[in-house]
């Protein structure tokens, strides 16, 4: 369990940084960006990433902030997760992603691991991926030829793999603040404490006349990427969330899913009974928080 | 000379005891707290190198060539050696029957995933690892039988070519009229149970550095080993050396289990330091190799069994078949997890007859080794669970029917059908302790309410006979010879009169130097925070042991108090005649040695033992000038197997009932123990707070075995499980607070009354989550019958019972 030979390379700003992956680029080198190391070092130790290059991130210090713009609120993306669940400003004013971090492996890993590094990763099980979804978050990729913008729905591209070109960096991710009255829910089902979700279920929502209106209900952890469930989401709108009404919205979601994935813990069928059981759970959670 | 140990805490010299049987703050906690402890990563030998190796990728295959010249040519690599070296330099382990052990490398062919089968030593692991990826092996692929049920079938692929089949052992234990039993009964029981795969993951893998003296032809291995003579003694016949020329050095190990087997790694790196012309060679198992191949994997069993009962709910007979898959031949002494329960397989109830029906089976899955508790946690999750279905059937309280079996405390010493004899028990009292602990009627109170409303709450109630102090022949009958299992310890007083004793085995988490000082201190009348304890490698040791078998507690007190008691007799002598007195009117006490009854009239130990070293002159004619003893104790009243196994093997037996409550989260299938309650006798507790820490332990890895662990194979024999994000040890969130009552049963025949203790728990935690488990499930009428009962399982229990 060591590392095949690499190269070590930790520029001290985001311009070197740029400069540097497009250089190794162009000398057909295969680089990879070493942020909290969290995912990164496990799978160069197993030798199942074995680039050529690492460019570590760590001393670049403009990338690790948390700001409020107006009903925006920025995470740089060498901000530690830890960070971001200390901060009283994601806290109180968008709480789903504050649940959403708490539920990320233990306080060692979050302490290490980065914001920007989980959504870079685009791991199927990560809590970010559905949070990104129902909050409608952008990120911001710089690469040689300077910065974009790339909203939630086209960021996740599939296992492992987010809208990042092999030269360019995350740099930051927006999220916008809870809007006042809207009910929120996270929840995920995990065998032990801390760990990588099985399944897991994030939704907004407002209630209009003991209606649910705005519905928004992102899984993740089932499929290769975090899913929007459009169907459950059809189905709700309008009714009351009642237990009823939340199970049926559930069972369409879950009836509604691709093939999910299988694995040691969790067969696909399980995977789907999981994702009814979350879905309703959140949506009855959701509409309890709504005002 | 015969030595009398003290048989009870008041049999100690001197009036009050200021350590035995209080909680005693461990000696071996500082230097763990402040990092000074040399585990066997910080060894560094000067000019060490590192080994790594080159696993089978395939569970069943012929190795056809080896392509090792690229890797031998990678600058920094300084040695390399496949299995024809081994079959050249070594021979198969001798802890498996005979024909059913592995050379430490794979010879000719592979016989699981993981098997090492090309091993590097390099001036780092670094490159030992880039190395292994230049080496070429050869494979032709053999078919597989991955399971047990499928290496039993005619003409399935025979793992160990030269013999007939896959069957390592069948045989069928008789005790007492089992058929007649059965044939009065007024009802019969029956249930089939899977048992899948755990086993020992200590925080720190197996780690050695060997070094092969190549002038004097001799070894010394410095090593996480849990038993180091036991080792060096293996190590000595597999790689063909007199057995005085292997020297094992036990480190401070993080853990073990049963998990610290390594004779592969340290026979590997052996070899690899012999072909290295006697450089050190340091192997460090890591974490992928120990889930994948290591001796981390037990138990894997199927069992078929039945309770004969009357119609008053006594059970007077119980038969078990069990088909045990002991994975690529059996190595790692799995078969002695079979043989353990003979030692207590009728738990805590007056059955009178049993059959244990055995069919261990080799697969093309990874070998097994000891697991804390060696055998007996699957077979007590069988029989406890059977109480359970025994008590549904006859409509009685779970609790009750055990109630009616108990061996009562009159009958004890009491001898159990399958020979072995229990030293002393409450069981009643346990139980009811337990209950009381729990508020046993308030619980099922709960849950009645909670049933109305559709939870799923479960209630089990256990009762379990925990073996301990095992003995050379306990195994004998399942083709292991019966190694001895004296433990040594001595006592030397120095002339300034300072303490030290010394031991054969090394720190590995159960504080029994803490117990030495402890025993020291108060036979003498000292400070313990003055007594030394020292380790000693196998070379110079005195006969001995070490942990395992939940015997070291017990046989280390017998050691110490035999060495004390012998060097009490010499002080005596020395003292007698220097104050002109018999040395019967002499007593120890306060760390002086005092004749009875007048005040004064007394010598320090400091000064008797500095008169012996210092003054030839003034000791009785002919003594030694040694104010030092050693002693090596063993079990008294041992008997050797008759030919249904039957013998005294475990000298104690500790009982514990726990009563638990589960809920079930019907949309989820997770368990979540929402109350733990731990009544436990195991006689005198010599440091009350080590006991707690090994019940606690005991329970952690019983939950995991219950909810979470699990060594998971495909049906062709590849392992799913190769790192901790698969194979999951329950954390401190998932293990719950316990009460726990503790009663007293001195056992009669140890030292101070004591009984293992160091398994403990983990006989009784999985039966009592699995009974509660199935008691929540009940109202749906589905039943879980395989451990663990992940989630998974549990939710397409409760999908079939939609
Ligand atoms: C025991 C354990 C439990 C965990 N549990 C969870 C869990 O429950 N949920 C969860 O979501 N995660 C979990 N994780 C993963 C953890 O959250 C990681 O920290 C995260 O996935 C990666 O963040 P990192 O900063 O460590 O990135 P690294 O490991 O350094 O990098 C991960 C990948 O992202 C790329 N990358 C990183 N930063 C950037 C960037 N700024 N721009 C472009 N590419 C970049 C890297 O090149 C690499 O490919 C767990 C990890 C462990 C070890």
């Amino acid at each position: 369990m060591k590392p095949a030979p690499f190269d070590y390379y930790s520029p001290d700003t985001l311009e070197e940084a740029v400069a540097l992956l497009a250089k190794l680029e162009n000398e057909d080198l295969d680089a990879k960006i070493l942020a909290g190391g969290q995912s990164l070092m496990p799978m160069l130790s197993l030798r199942l990433a074995r680039p050529d290059a690492l460019v570590d991130l760590r001393k670049i210090g403009a990338l690790d902030y948390i700001r409020e713009d107006g009903d925006t609120i920025a995470i740089g993306a060498m901000t530690s997760k830890s960070a971001a669940e200390d901060s009283d400003v994601i806290r109180t004013r968008q709480p789903l992603f504050h649940e959403a971090t708490l539920l990320v492996g233990h306080r060692q890993i979050r302490n290490r691991g980065t914001v920007g590094g989980s959504f870079a990763h685009a791991e199927p099980t990560a809590e970010y991926g559905a949070a990104a979804m129902v909050l409608g978050m952008d990120m911001k990729v710089v690469g040689p030829n300077g910065e974009r913008i790339v909203p939630a729905k086209d960021f996740y591209v599939t296992y492992l793999t987010a809208d990042i070109d092999s030269t360019e960096i995350l740099t930051e991710v927006r999220l916008p603040v809870l809007k006042k009255g809207t009910g929120w829910s996270f929840q995920e089902m995990s065998r032990r404490q801390g760990d990588h979700a099985l399944a897991g279920a994030a939704v907004t929502l407002r209630l209009v006349g003991g209606v649910c209106k705005d519905v928004c209900i992102a899984v993740f952890g089932v499929n290769a990427s975090p899913t929007r469930l459009a169907e459950a989401e059809a189905f709700i709108t309008g009714k009351a969330a009642t237990e009823d009404n939340a199970r049926e919205a559930g069972r369409v979601g879950a009836d509604g899913l691709e093939e999910p994935m299988s694995d040691v813990h969790a067969t696909a069928q399980y995977r789907r009974g999981l994702i009814a059981t979350l879905v309703a759970r959140c949506l009855v959670e959701a509409a309890s928080r709504a005002s | 000379m015969s030595i009398e140990i003290p048989g009870l805490p008041e049999d100690m010299p001197g009036a009050e005891l200021k350590y035995v049987g209080k909680d005693v703050k461990r000696i071996e906690d500082p230097g763990l707290v402040a990092g000074t402890v040399e585990f066997i990563d910080n060894l560094d030998l000067p000019n060490m190198a590192h080994c790594a190796m080159l696993r089978s990728p395939h569970p069943h295959a012929r190795i056809t060539g080896y392509d090792t010249s690229a890797a031998e040519a990678l600058p920094g690599v300084v040695a390399v050696i496949t299995g024809e070296d081994v079959k050249r330099w070594a021979n198969p382990v001798t802890t498996a029957p005979e024909g059913w052990g592995s050379y430490c490398l794979a010879v000719d062919k592979v016989r699981f995933v993981g098997e090492p089968v090309v091993a590097v030593a390099a001036e780092s692991r670094y490159i030992a690892e880039d190395a292994l990826e230049l080496v070429n092996v050869e494979y032709e692929l053999l078919p597989v039988a991955a399971t047990a049920e499928e290496a039993i079938k005619e003409g399935a692929p025979r793992l160990f070519e030269e013999n007939e089949s896959n069957v390592i052992l069948s045989k069928t234990y008789d005790w007492g009229d089992v058929d007649q039993v059965f044939a009065d009964a007024d009802h019969v029981v029956s249930e089939t149970f899977f048992w899948n795969r755990v086993g020992a993951n200590p925080m720190e893998t197996f780690g050695c550095v060997s070094t092969w003296d190549t002038v004097n032809n001799s070894l010394t291995i410095h090593g996480s080993f849990q038993t180091p003579g036991f080792m060096a003694l293996g190590r000595a016949f597999s790689l063909n050396l007199p057995t005085n020329k292997v020297k094992v050095v036990s480190h401070p190990h993080g853990g073990s289990f049963g998990g610290k087997g390594g004779p592969r790694g340290s026979e590997i790196s052996s070899l690899l330091s012999r072909k290295a012309g006697g450089r050190a060679v340091k192997y460090i198992e890591d974490r992928v190799e120990y889930l994948l191949a290591g001796a981390g994997q037990s138990w894997d069993r199927y069992y078929d069994a039945s309770l004969a009962l009357k119609a008053d709910g006594t059970v007077t007979g119980f038969k078990v078949k069990l088909l045990d898959d002991q994975g690529a031949g059996a190595e790692g002494y799995g078969t002695i997890s079979i043989a353990k329960p003979i030692a207590a397989f009728t738990g805590c109830y007056r059955i009178e007859a049993a059959r244990y029906d055995l069919n261990v089976v080799a697969t093309n899955r990874a070998p097994t080794y000891p697991y804390r508790g060696y055998g007996p946690p699957p077979h007590n999750y069988v029989l406890e669970s059977l109480m359970d279905i025994a008590a549904q059937k006859l409509g009685l309280d779970v609790a009750e029917i055990r109630r009616r079996n108990y061996i009562p405390p009159e009958a004890f010493p009491y001898t159990i059908p399958s020979g072995n004899e229990y030293d002393s028990g409450q069981y009643e009292v346990t139980l009811d302790a337990a209950l009381e602990l729990a508020d046993y009627e308030a619980l099922r109170e709960e849950q009645a309410r909670a049933r109305e409303e559709g939870r799923l709450l479960g209630i089990g109630v256990c009762s379990v006979v925990e073996p301990g102090v095992f003995d050379w022949n306990a195994y004998t009958t399942v083709g292991i010879q019966g190694v001895g299992v004296p433990e040594g310890a001595k006592v030397s007083v120095d002339i300034m009169g300072q303490i030290t004793v010394t031991v054969g085995f090394s720190l590995e988490g159960q504080g029994q130097y803490t117990l030495a000082a402890q025993l020291v201190a108060d036979f003498f009348g000292v400070d313990m925070a003055g007594v030394r304890v020292a380790y000693a490698a196998t070379d110079v040791a005195p006969p001995h042991f070490g942990p395992g078998g939940s015997r070291l507690g017990v046989s280390i007190t017998g050691a110490v108090l035999g060495a004390c008691r012998k060097i009490e007799e010499k002080f005596k002598l020395v003292t007698a005649r220097l104050m002109q007195c018999e040395p019967a009117a002499l007593e120890l006490a306060d760390g002086f040695v005092r004749i009875k009854g007048v005040p004064g009239a007394e010598m320090h130990i400091a000064q008797v033992a500095g008169t012996m070293l210092a003054r030839s002159d003034l000791l009785p004619p002919g003594m030694e000038q040694s104010p030092e003893a050693t002693y090596v104790w063993t079990a008294p009243g041992r008997t050797e197997p008759d030919e249904q196994g039957r013998c005294k093997s475990y000298l104690t037996a500790a009982n514990a009932c726990h009563v638990v409550m589960v809920e079930i989260d019907p949309g989820t299938g997770r368990t979540d123990i929402l109350k733990y309650c731990v009544a436990d006798d195991c006689g005198t507790r010599l440091n009350p707070a080590t006991v707690e820490g090994q019940l606690m332990g005991g329970i952690a890895q019983g939950i995991g075995a219950a909810l979470f662990e699990e060594y998971v194979y495909t049906d062709d024999g590849q392992p799913k499980v190769s790192t901790f994000a698969e194979y999951l040890v329950p954390t401190i969130h998932e293990v719950p607070k316990t009460d726990k009552a503790v009663i007293v049963t001195p056992s009669p025949f140890t030292p101070l009354g004591a009984k293992g203790c160091g398994e403990g728990a983990i006989h009784t935690t999985p039966a009592v989550i699995m009974c509660a488990i199935n008691d929540a499930l009940l109202p749906l009428g589905v039943q879980a019958r395989a451990t663990p009962a992940s989630p998974n399982r549990v939710w397409d229990l409760l999908q079939q019972a939609k």
